[in-house]
């Protein structure tokens, strides 16, 4: 038996050949429009000035508006630690912030980790580190961890013995499983930027 | 189709870029964040989907109240039954390459099969207004009062399993039920495997694109070619009229390799709307729609004289399957090779349970029926007070009985030496709880990996380019795995050009077609294929040597050879790319298509393993935990060994993950209520234990040239049953229900 469709206003039900003028209409079905507010991000030492709904969430306007996709989505809930970025230096699942209270602050992707630590030419010792040691497969949950990873070697209460480490790195998840490259990596990389502290 | 020479006795080529640690060649784009996953982009005029999915499990959908969510700021269109695309459902078949991962076409018709079936597709301008939408729409269902979610609430425990028997699965020689009866020592246990997610970090995502009557989209996808096939059978459309692009996946373990509804969808309201729609699923939807490892039940019966010498084996399996799409996970299938065993019975048999469709997860069957096997010889060990190790060296299998062949390479026996001698094995004390370290009582426990080693057709071509790179595509996937790179050291050490000079292009269903990225086949497939590539261009390239006026004029084609990237004969040699660039010739490029041949008919292929764990026992606050992993495999020559380390030491963790943490929960409604990466626990790097794998690398030239057989699924098998089997030698509690959770140790 076919539903029935209740209250349906017959708009989008198209047969074929019905569908001509689709191309033409002007944007939603309702012309409704949602409130919008103008913020100004600044992401990777650029200014961003953009149109936003209060309830769109920092890492959609970094994929979806700023084609920074270096960030990744896992689970949009604060779970895997796939879109970890930083703000002000600190890392941060961008997947629980609302973009609109970013103004004012510094927020870090992978795409511009390198030079935000000071590495204008290459790459970050932490991303130097994760390639020498295969620290990934797929690569998805990586920048993640590379930007966790990061923000935990400047962190002076974490010690860089292997417990602390790996307690440190286990709010982002690897599903690939290549957790003892990773903190092979991370060891490596937090030798080269804090000697033998 | 090129000819390839297979010898076991042949000498050992001296290889300089194979077996070599080779960082990932794409590795640069994967951390700077410039790998391309399917939704990484967003093309011109793009819109979102949005699936919104049923909240019964079983009944019929009734009606849909829309107004409310197409009155939503954004809303573009709601697709669903009444005004869906008439379409063709994919023949599904595995052999034609177009099996996909539900055959049902999306709102096919009204019945709902489980709970998170998709009753309709919202599109809208951006991500925020579909998401808004979805909620609005309002569903009006017709519920059964029955409906089975759970394979487990027809199980006595005891006896036959429940289900239908599946006729072509079972298997058996000799006479098992005569040799079990005659039997002096006898075992007779039943074993579970719940249900595991593959939970991968990349949801399953389209972008659907058309160009008049072409359609690019953007998947990702363990096998373009399948989804390419699948979809051009679902629209009417000629194979070149759709490719399917899949440069970069988060991974998938199986729950990629077909594709789901979703896809169809997207594509659907892409060519309705004029416009490209993007679709990612949420983490959510993920547990609910994109496959999973069926729970599945076993029985194992054993018979056995008193020196261990195995003389019947049952294996009777069960799994979970659903009316969206059958699997038949063939969980005894492996039992009938595993062991020397001359009377052996395998069989598997099926439930209908009202969830999404199961599918391959890594080492599908054969890491469940592993674990019930691998732990039920253990058993088996206590019960003859014999050493779990000597069990199985008593009973190693010459030769494949169940199909009375040999095999091409087995090195099990050094697998167990080798992997015994790293753990330390000879300071095991059988005696349940005898070894203690402080506050922690150790277990010791060990099992046997194995997988079967394939390969399939495949094309691959490749291009000499005049500025002295080197082209190679092929119509796979590097799921993570490494095939980029494997694919570009093949090329090198067929050309002596350098890793660095050569541009692999995969992912690409316009491609020569390649094979599915799953069952640990892709390595053994793929570089013969590349090699054979090679071979042909250079043909071509020493046309353009020797002709009339060419810098190796008048050599005969045999003195000829590629080395380093110059075409070498006597003392005469050109540059390949200096050869291209006097001619004029952009690039000179070969094709070739590589398949097995008869050596199947001729040899068994089967990769090895032995993994050896210690698990810590904490009573004083109820703690498990795996300490120590120590595993061995004969996979054949390995490649590349800084990614094959990586792969088998990440199967270890998702073994870990299945033997300590791994299950979905469904709720009596049929919803799976632990979906999502907070409840459905995975192994994090704190979980980690001290893991220490050595491949052992003897290459298996009777599979293909270089000898590779693969690595993605061995990692895996074995690691549940040897932490039983450990928790066992710790606690003196046998869990024969994986996962091992802390409330099944209190209560054992």
């Amino acid at each position: 038996m076919a539903p029935v469709i209740r209250h349906s206003t017959g708009v989008g039900f198209c047969t074929p050949g019905a569908q001509a003028d689709i191309a033409e209409r002007p944007s939603a079905v309702s012309g409704k429009t949602s409130e919008t507010r103008r913020i100004t991000l600044t992401v990777n030492g650029q200014q961003h000035d953009l149109q936003v709904t209060p309830n769109a969430i920092l890492l959609d306007v970094l994929r979806e508006q700023l084609n920074l996709f270096g960030t990744k989505k896992g689970c949009d809930h604060g779970q895997c630690g796939a879109c970890t970025v930083h703000v002000n230096g600190q890392s941060v699942n961008s997947c629980l912030l609302l973009a609109c209270m970013q103004e004012g602050v510094d927020i870090v992707t992978i795409e511009g980790l390198a030079e935000s630590a000071g590495f204008e030419q290459g790459h970050h010792p932490v991303q130097e580190a994760f390639l020498e040691h295969d620290a990934y497969q797929c690569g998805y949950c990586t920048a993640g961890q590379m930007m966790t990873a990061s923000a935990v070697i400047n962190d002076d209460t974490i010690d860089g013995d292997e417990v602390s480490l790996r307690e440190a790195l286990s709010g982002n998840i690897c599903r690939c499983g290549a957790y003892k490259n990773i903190l092979d990596a991370v060891q490596s990389a937090r030798g080269k930027m804090r000697g033998g502290q | 189709m090129t000819t390839e020479t297979r010898n076991p006795q042949r000498q050992d080529e001296t290889l300089n870029s194979i077996g070599i640690k080779k960082p990932r060649i794409d590795g640069i784009l994967k951390l700077t964040g410039g790998a391309d996953y399917a939704a990484d982009r967003n093309l011109p005029n793009q819109t979102y989907g949005y699936p919104v999915t049923s909240t019964i499990a079983s009944g019929e959908l009734t009606g849909l109240d829309l107004e409310e969510a197409l009155n939503m700021p954004g809303v573009l269109d709601i697709f669903h039954h009444d005004n869906f695309d008439r379409l063709s459902r994919s023949p599904n078949d595995f052999a034609a390459e177009n099996k996909v991962g539900e055959p049902r076409l999306p709102f096919e018709d009204n019945t709902i099969y489980y709970q998170g079936q998709y009753i309709a597709f919202v599109v809208a301008d951006t991500f925020e207004h579909a998401r808004a939408a979805s909620r609005k729409v309002r569903a009006h269902y017709r519920k059964n009062d029955e409906q089975l979610t759970d394979i487990a609430t027809l199980d006595s425990g005891e006896g036959e399993l429940p289900g239908e028997d599946v006729p072509g699965d079972a298997s058996s020689i000799g006479d098992a039920d005569t040799a079990y009866a005659g039997a002096a020592v006898k075992l007779d246990q039943r074993y579970s495997i719940a249900q595991e997610n593959h939970s991968v970090m990349e949801m399953h995502a389209s972008v659907a694109h058309w160009e008049n009557d072409r359609l690019t989209i953007y998947e990702s996808s363990q096998g373009v070619v399948f989804q390419r096939n699948a979809l051009s059978n679902i629209f009417g459309m000629p194979l070149e009229k759709v490719t399917v692009i899949s440069h970069f996946i988060g991974s998938g373990f199986g729950s990629k390799l077909f594709m789901w509804p979703h896809a169809v969808m997207t594509a659907v309201a892409a060519r309705r709307l004029g416009r490209p729609v993007k679709t990612v699923l949420t983490r959510q939807q993920e547990y609910l729609n994109t496959g999973y490892r069926p729970k599945s039940l076993q029985r194992v019966r054993i018979g056995a004289d008193q020196s261990g010498k195995l003389l019947s084996l049952h294996h009777d399996g069960c799994n979970e399957t659903s009316p969206a799409g059958l699997h038949d996970d063939t969980v005894s299938a492996s039992s009938m090779k595993m062991y020397h065993c001359e009377n052996v019975s395998a069989t598997n048999h099926l439930v209908t349970v009202n969830k999404c469709a199961p599918t391959s997860m890594r080492a599908p069957g054969e890491a469940s029926g592993n674990f019930a096997l691998e732990t039920a010889l253990d058993e088996l060990a206590i019960q003859l007070e014999m050493d779990p190790l000597e069990l199985r060296r008593r009973n190693f299998a010459e030769t494949d009985l169940s199909v009375q062949l040999p095999w091409s390479s087995n090195h099990l026996k050094e697998c167990w030496d080798n992997a015994a001698s790293r753990f330390g094995w000879d300071k095991r004390n059988p005696t349940p709880g005898a070894m203690k370290d402080g506050d922690e009582i150790v277990g010791y426990g060990m099992a046997t990996q194995s997988w079967e080693a394939m390969r399939q057709h495949c094309g691959a071509r490749v291009g000499f380019r005049d500025d002295g790179t080197l082209l190679v595509a092929c119509g796979t996937q590097d799921i993570g795995t490494g095939t980029y790179t494997i694919a570009a050291q093949t090329a090198s050490e067929r050309t002596g050009i350098p890793v660095e000079m050569i541009d692999v292009r995969l992912g690409d269903s316009s491609l020569p077609a390649g094979p599915l990225s799953g069952g640990s086949m892709a390595t053994a497939t793929v570089l013969p294929a590349v090699s054979a590539a090679v071979r042909e261009a250079v043909e071509k390239l020493k046309e353009l040597a020797t002709a009339e006026g060419g810098p190796l004029e008048n050599a005969e084609s045999d003195s000829i050879e590629i080395k380093d990237g110059r075409l070498v004969s006597g003392d005469r040699s050109i540059e390949v790319a200096e050869l291209l660039r006097q001619n004029r010739v952009g690039m000179i490029d070969g094709e070739a298509h590589t398949a097995p041949g008869d050596e199947k008919n001729q040899y068994s292929f089967r990769s090895w393993g032995a993994v050896f764990v210690e698990v810590r026992w904490d009573p004083g606050i109820s703690r498990l935990r795996v300490a120590r992993v120590v595993s061995t495999i004969d996979a054949g020559r390995i490649i590349n060994p800084l990614t094959a380390r990586n792969q088998i030491e990440g199967g270890i963790v998702m073994g870990l993950g299945m033997a300590m943490f791994e299950e979905t929960e469904y709720d009596p409604h049929g919803y799976p209520y632990n979906n999502n990466l907070a409840d459905y626990i995975v192994p994090v790097n704190a979980d980690m234990p001290q893991v220490e794998v050595e491949l052992l690398n003897h290459p298996d030239y009777l599979l293909n040239e270089f000898g590779a057989r693969g690595l993605g699924e061995i990692g895996l098998t074995g690691v549940a049953a040897a932490v039983s089997n450990a928790v066992y030698n710790a606690t003196g509690k046998r869990i024969r229900d994986m996962p091992v959770s802390i409330e099944k140790l209190l209560s054992a």
